[in-house]
């Protein structure tokens, strides 16, 4: 059987059915599915990439043609996002593997599966509404996740997030509503052909909802009260989802929609602003945190404000540094929150000052701590260098002198805080050594991401080639029209 | 029109109560009437007036007799949409109220915002 990208959706999709079924069998298979799920998605991925780059590949969903159907399309840059997902979330379940050990095991293995789908539906969707509902799938099981451990603050944390997801998806409703009234279909890129016909005061309407309603979702200031709390209650590899899958899930729609029906100069300006904001902000309130997860919560919303900003200037070059710190925050990020799940396990405290002296009594896992850490600094030679000069580069070329001065001035503050961090864990510091040790699966987890961070350190061109044709695609609405529609 | 005010002031109450009260079940019934206003408007949109459902049971019926049926089939899928939505925030008021003993929002309120 061919690999087609319905298996993206279908697949995990299926297995997240099917997981409480099997959970009532034998609790180690629950386990292993979606492992096997995760490897099947990244080994079709890998095989699909090349293809997906070249042209892009629209599949056609139960023998309706677009614009009247719902069909998928898999051009470059979903190509880009969806390989990322699928490996991402492969290295993520191995860590859950030993990391979740508190029943019910099936549900939290069924609600990855169904964010697994719902972040790909994202991506890989040519259809508003199907959007949306991939939008909300992705939501509800992410609100169920935040809440998995129980405590107090994990269901505050989730009903927060859920009273603003709501609204979140409200807005996006009507933006759907006011597209479909004006133009007559769901299709996006029939859609975006007849953008001309919406008049321009509904336009304006439907854009304040569209930066509203995904803002919220894509973590833009002052929209994203809601993410230091449920990144931080959340178990720790799900803040690893949080930061690497659904939010670029969401920051992809957002940017997606802006380019097809609202690319002028001036909405691409505030969104500059709007990251630039959201940028600063965020680094100066991780400055102030005492928790690890809340303090890499809000370092996430800042990095996210960086790639917004790069989004928005418009040009390819900066496109493709966006997608490329995109790529770097997943894998940097999931690192972190990978070895500060294990940190704040082994302390047994949530505070950033009780791990100090674990770099002696834990090498490994602060070792990579601090490789995440200096990485997404951006300190030569890891892969986080890269895609802060990328950035930085195509903004200097566009001139904007203030803007860059605004960004190093965070970076500053950003590796402040890291190095503080770095700074406790090698202070030494008389404490109970405890017996217990990071699983393998953990380790190993973490290693591979590592070498990924290293080895696109010292090699960026294995991955910047494939960056050229996926901001090609993400910017030229013109082709999307036409590829998408026959 | 009549139908657009109505389904607009169902989505302003909705709104109003989940900004204003302070109960979390009240919070949650505002939260499933905005839906429901939406989905009312959704609706109205698709309305055809002295049109009927858009199904093929007669010869006499043509196509600008009916009702754009497009909206009916995305609402269907909102509704379910909402109840799951609704499920999930009935459950965390549960637990809540569970830790808390009081379903008041100001006396719940440890994380900061």
């Amino acid at each position: 059987m061919e690999f087609s990208p319905v298996h993206y959706i279908a697949v995990p999709l299926f297995a997240a059915f099917l997981i409480p079924l099997v959970g009532k069998v034998s609790k180690e298979l629950v386990k292993l599915i979606p492992g096997l799920v995760l490897l099947y998605l990244s080994y079709g991925s890998i095989m699909l990439f090349p293809k997906g780059m070249e042209n892009p590949i629209i599949e056609i969903i139960a023998g309706f043609k677009p614009p009247f159907g719902i069909a998928l399309y898999y051009g470059a840059t979903a190509a880009f996002l969806v390989t990322l997902v699928t490996l991402l979330g492969f290295v993520i379940w191995l860590y859950s593997y030993k990391f979740i050990i508190r029943e019910p095991i099936e549900k939290y293995y069924m609600l990855f599966m169904l964010l697994i789908t719902g972040a790909t539906g994202i991506m890989l969707t040519g259809d508003i509404f199907n959007l949306f509902v991939f939008l909300e799938i992705t939501a509800i099981a992410s609100y169920s996740l935040t809440a998995f451990l129980r405590d107090k603050d994990s269901a505050e944390a989730a009903f927060k997030y859920l009273l603003i997801g709501s609204f979140s998806s409200a807005f996006f409703l009507l933006t759907v509503m006011i597209l479909y009234t004006y133009t007559g279909t769901l299709n996006l890129a029939d859609l975006a052909s007849k953008a001309d016909m919406i008049p321009a005061n509904a336009k304006g309407f439907a854009l304040l909802l569209v930066i509203v309603g995904m803002g919220i979702e894509a973590e833009i200031f002052p929209l994203n009260g809601w993410a230091p709390d449920a990144y931080s209650q959340a178990p720790s590899p799900i803040g690893a989802v949080f930061a690497g899958i659904v939010v670029k899930a969401a920051v992809y729609a957002f940017i997606r929609i802006i380019f097809l029906f609202f690319k002028t100069p001036e909405v691409l300006h505030f969104i500059v602003i709007i990251g630039l904001i959201t940028l600063i902000i965020a680094e100066m309130a991780a400055l102030r945190q005492h928790q690890i997860k809340r303090m890499l919560a809000f370092s996430s919303l800042g990095q996210m404000g960086l790639v917004i900003l790069a989004l928005g200037i418009g040009t390819t070059e900066s496109t493709s540094a966006a997608l490329f710190q995109m790529f770097n925050h997943a894998v940097i990020k999931a690192m972190l929150f990978f070895a500060a799940g294990y940190l704040v396990f082994h302390s047994g405290s949530k505070l950033i000052d009780s791990v100090t002296g674990l770099g002696y009594d834990k090498p490994i896992t602060s070792f990579f701590f601090s490789l995440g850490a200096l990485a997404i600094i951006g300190l030569p030679p890891f892969s986080g260098f890269w895609s802060k000069l990328n950035v930085l580069i195509s903004i200097a070329s566009e001139g904007e002198i203030l803007i860059i001065v605004l960004i190093l001035a965070a970076s500053v503050v950003e590796a402040v805080y890291y190095l503080r961090i770095i700074g406790k864990l090698y202070t030494r510091k008389e404490i109970d050594s405890n017996p217990r040790r990071t699983p393998i699966s953990g380790l190993l987890a973490m290693g591979i991401l590592a070498i990924v961070i290293i080895v696109i350190g010292i090699y960026p061109d294995v991955l910047t080639q494939w960056l050229q044709p996926a901001a090609e695609n993400l910017l030229n609405s013109e082709e999307y029209i036409q590829t998408g529609l026959f | 029109m009549l139908y657009y005010i109505g389904a607009i002031s169902l989505i302003l109450i909705g709104l109003y109560a989940v900004l204003v009260k302070k109960n979390l079940l009240k919070i949650v019934i505002g939260l499933a009437i905005v839906d429901s206003g939406l989905n009312l408007l959704f609706i109205a949109i698709g309305y055809v007036k002295n049109a009927t459902a858009p199904i093929f049971s007669s010869e006499s019926l043509t196509a600008d007799k009916m009702v754009d049926p497009v909206p009916q089939s995305l609402v269907l899928t909102a509704i379910v949409i909402g109840l799951a939505v609704t499920a999930v925030a009935l459950g965390l008021v549960i637990r809540l109220y569970d830790h808390h003993k009081t379903l008041d929002i100001n006396k719940i309120r440890q994380l900061k915002w």
